[in-house]
């Protein structure tokens, strides 16, 4: 029961004792069933698909994301990924045999970890409209509120969705990212398991946000999780995604694919805070297409991982669509954060607007990488980049590539960038008024990204206040 | 050289290690070897706005078949122009090529010319050289010498037909201040390819003044380089590119040094089906360069449909002790309001376009220090605006 694959026993202890400062760095024994097998093969896909009863086109698109996985090159820009061992990252764990439907169903481990990111509390006071909570590539427990099942909101686990709504899946599924969009996505395709698929039918407005939370648990695990959202015409719904993982002495890959479909007039915000451990390497493909009237928004926060490429994509497709990416990063020490937003003006009037702030310490670099394409045809569009970067120290990185891509003349199109060191006024002033250093430094990066963090949910806001000041500590002297 | 098999990614790990990108911009291979440097596909960084497939024959290793030519009136004292063989002057230019074609413009370009200002010595007048060529494969390489504490004016004037690969290279000593215009109003047939590696020497200035407004494709790839501190750069830019013309400019700024400060300001309008523009501007700060003050802007106007434009600022900053660091990039169209101004107060709107673009380009301009080509600047945009107009 406490043996991990390897068969070597990890104790809790042992785990905490290797976290270091990372606030959620526990890890329960390593109980996951299936997590034998590291490395990728035909077998291990057909496996997964067996195992998943799926319909044969499912087995069919794994084995050509495998096919075109192995073909594509790995990117040659952005993070440096050459401490990617795919042999030795196991593609599926299953911890559980069956999804539960109650807190109490969930087996000891997996309820503590649960309890202790609070699920529980958050449930009680009813902040949640329902909670996928995926544990070990797989969703476990599962609850949606009876209101949203009355107005027809789909909202489960993707596996589930894939079983029990299969002509809603076979038509949207890998519709926005198709399996070659690049290495990762292929890569997902193939061996995929878990994620949330929601579904808001025409009219429908989901008042309360959705969320799922995320967690790895095995050592040297990855999770491919898929998530497909669609909402169709005047509908509204905000999905929030919460990262959080523990640490472990071995990389570990994270790379997820996430499909949205805005429809005519509908409207989808889109929230996350990844807090990886740093030893996670995290590479998403993001996308959503906005139809006639729609609005599209990314809101993104990359606080963890050791290397993140994501750049959350919007494909403005109908008449006067928008999209809106608000995206903040924090690069401590041997982090890398290449993230970035892309826009696409694939309609006339379509107006879209990028807002990235990012934080540099100890040595960790932040990238801004976006690509703003405005097509012809898509007269009477705007598009806004705005990049602010802080320095706060003379060791660490920022970094700053923004394509820009225009090829009609009624546009208008804008970006401008900042990158300054932590002031050393605003610093003085505030230690005259009696503040510590340490505390006028997090004072000084909470103000930075305000912008952005009164855009997150109360509880997400607070966290990644808490979290920015574990990053800080250490920032002084 | 090991070739790597992405197909067996998965199956070898081995090759799972396979691409690791560039730390940064200065990682990039330069050589005057040019098997070095790979005949480019079109998908690497530096080649991907670049119609690389119409460009085959000058990658190719052969021989010139044609030179440039250098027309000089005359010297002021101080200042000569030598020729010097390849070797020669590979062991003078500030840093070898960094792209194929300027690595084959250097080794085939028979004799390289040589600029020098002497030392110490302040020319007044401007030193102006008309270059020319005629040919369908012409390489050539030239190299500009500033001396210690010298200062001068250098206009280069680009005429002619050629389809020509040209490697630069320009050695600003310590003290010294350079004043380089360049004007490229090439026939609209040919094609220019140029690497211009610029090297700033401790306390130097350089202020350079780029008019790109000839030829079908034009690509000026310009690296400028800080080896000494509280240096200083400004690039200014201007081009117009209309149908069937690709006007391509690159910018290097390398902040190697403490305490220097470079401004990069390129601004450009396209009027007609497939007009193309793309600028980069890359800017590292390295970790060595504390006190750095950057600031890059690129502007685009587009006149009509169909035009493209890219633009892409990138700056990449390795260190928190700087003075400030930034960019700002902006395509569009006219301003409506400051054209319904105009024609409100009774100006046509053909008058009030002609306004608008004047002024769109008129601090740029400005910066070229050298009236009369300040004024033939002006007057050749205008007559390029005339031609949208119909």
């Amino acid at each position: 029961m406490s043996t991990s694959p390897g068969g070597t026993p990890l104790t809790q202890d042992e785990a905490i004792a290797s976290i270091g400062t990372y606030a959620y760095g526990w890890h329960d024994s390593d109980a996951a069933g299936l997590s034998a097998e590291r490395g990728l093969s035909e077998d291990v896909v057909r496996r997964i698909s067996a195992l998943k009863d799926e319909p044969e086109w499912m087995l069919a698109r794994r084995l050509k994301g495998l096919d075109l996985f192995r073909k594509k090159p790995m990117p040659p820009w952005g993070a440096d990924l050459s401490g990617i061992d795919f042999d030795t990252i196991k593609y599926f764990v299953r911890s559980t045999e069956k999804q539960a439907t109650s807190w109490d169903d969930l087996p000891e481990d997996i309820r503590n970890t649960y309890d202790r990111l609070g699920i529980p509390e958050a449930e009680k006071q009813r902040l949640v409209a329902g909670v996928a909570a995926q544990y070990e590539s797989e969703v476990v427990y599962h609850q949606i509120r009876d209101d949203l099942e009355e107005k027809g909101v789909i909202f489960l686990d993707t596996d589930t969705g894939l079983r029990e709504h299969p002509e809603i899946f076979e038509e949207y599924f890998g519709s926005v990212i198709p399996v070659g969009d690049n290495k990762f996505a292929a890569l997902n395709t193939a061996v995929w398991s878990g994620g949330s698929f929601i579904y808001v039918p025409p009219g429908v407005s989901v008042d309360i946000p959705l969320q799922a939370y995320f967690r790895i648990n095995t050592e040297n695990m990855g999770q491919f999780e898929r998530t497909l959202i669609i909402a169709d015409e005047d509908s509204y719904v905000h999905y929030v995604e919460g990262c959080t993982a523990p640490v472990y002495s071995t990389d570990s890959l994270h790379s997820a694919v996430v499909e949205i479909i805005v429809k005519k007039n509908a409207r989808v915000r889109y929230t996350t805070v990844q807090n990886w451990s740093t030893n996670v390497y995290n590479l998403v493909t993001k996308r959503a297409t906005a139809g006639e009237g729609a609005t599209m928004e990314w809101i993104d926060g990359n606080i963890g991982s050791k290397v993140t490429m994501k750049y959350p994509a919007i494909y403005l497709l109908g008449e006067h669509a928008r999209g809106e990416t608000l995206s903040v990063a924090f690069a401590g020490e041997g982090q890398h954060q290449d993230a970035g937003a892309k826009m696409v003006h694939a309609a006339p009037h379509t107006s879209s607007s990028i807002v990235s702030k990012s934080v540099s310490r100890g040595g960790g670099r932040t990238s801004y990488r976006g690509l703003v394409q405005i097509l012809e045809g898509a007269h009477g569009s705007r598009s806004n980049v705005l990049c602010d970067a802080l320095l706060v120290d003379q060791i660490s990185r920022s970094d700053t590539y923004p394509y820009v891509d225009v090829r009609e003349d009624d546009v208008s199109m804008g970006h401008e960038a900042t990158v300054s060191k932590l002031s050393e006024d605003q610093l003085f002033y505030l230690m005259s008024r009696g503040i510590e250093e340490k505390e006028a430094m997090a004072m000084i990066v909470r103000g930075f990204i305000e912008p952005i963090a009164r855009e997150l949910p109360m509880e997400y806001a607070l966290e990644l206040n808490r979290l920015i000041e574990l990053q800080m500590e250490g920032a002084v002297g | 050289m090991t070739k790597i098999d992405h197909s067996k990614a998965t199956l070898d790990s081995a090759h799972s290690h396979g691409v690791v990108p560039d730390v940064s911009r200065a990682a990039r291979k330069t050589s005057f070897d040019v098997e070095d440097l790979p005949v480019p596909t079109g998908r690497e960084e530096d080649w991907r706005f670049t119609p690389v497939s119409s460009l085959r024959s000058f990658f190719e290793d052969t021989p010139a078949d044609g030179h440039v030519r250098w027309v000089v009136d005359q010297l002021p004292a101080g200042v000569s122009l030598t020729e010097v063989d390849p070797e020669e002057a590979q062991g003078l230019s500030v840093r070898a090529p960094g792209d194929r074609v300027s690595a084959l413009a250097a080794k085939h370009t028979g004799a390289a010319m040589v600029l020098d200002i002497a030392p110490s010595v302040e020319v007044a007048q401007p030193v102006e050289i008309g270059i020319k060529g005629t040919g369908d494969n012409v390489r050539g390489q030239f190299l500009i010498e500033v001396g210690a504490r010298a200062s001068a004016t250098v206009i280069l004037d680009y005429q002619g037909s050629a389809k020509c690969g040209e490697f630069v290279s320009v050695d600003v000593a310590d003290g010294a201040s350079l004043t380089l215009v360049v004007v490229q109003e090439c026939d609209q047939k040919s094609v220019h390819l140029a690497e211009w590696v610029i090297r700033l020497g401790r306390g130097s200035k350089l202020h350079s003044s780029t008019a790109t407004l000839g030829g079908a494709l034009v690509r000026m790839n310009t690296s400028v380089a800080f080896a000494g501190e509280d240096s200083r750069a400004d690039l200014f830019g201007v081009y117009f590119a209309n149908s069937g013309q690709h006007i391509e400019h690159r910018t290097f700024i390398d902040h190697e040094s403490p305490r220097c400060r470079s401004r990069v300001t390129y601004k450009g309008a396209l009027a007609g089906e497939t007009a193309r523009t793309v600028w980069v501007g890359d800017v590292l700060i390295r970790a060595e360069a504390e006190g750095t003050d950057t600031y890059e802007v690129n502007r685009n106007l587009l006149l009509t449909d169909g035009t493209r434009a890219d633009s892409v600022p990138n700056l990449e900053i390795e260190t928190g002790e700087i003075e400030g660091a930034g960019h700002a990039s902006a395509t569009g169209r006219f301003d409506d309001e400051q054209m319904f101004y105009l024609q409100s107060r009774g100006i046509s709107e053909h008058e009030a376009r002609r306004l608008v673009v004047r002024g769109f380009f008129a601090d740029v301009i400005q910066e070229m220090g050298v009236p009369r080509i300040e004024r033939d600047l002006l007057r050749t945009i205008e007559a390029r605006l005339e031609d949208v107009d119909d």
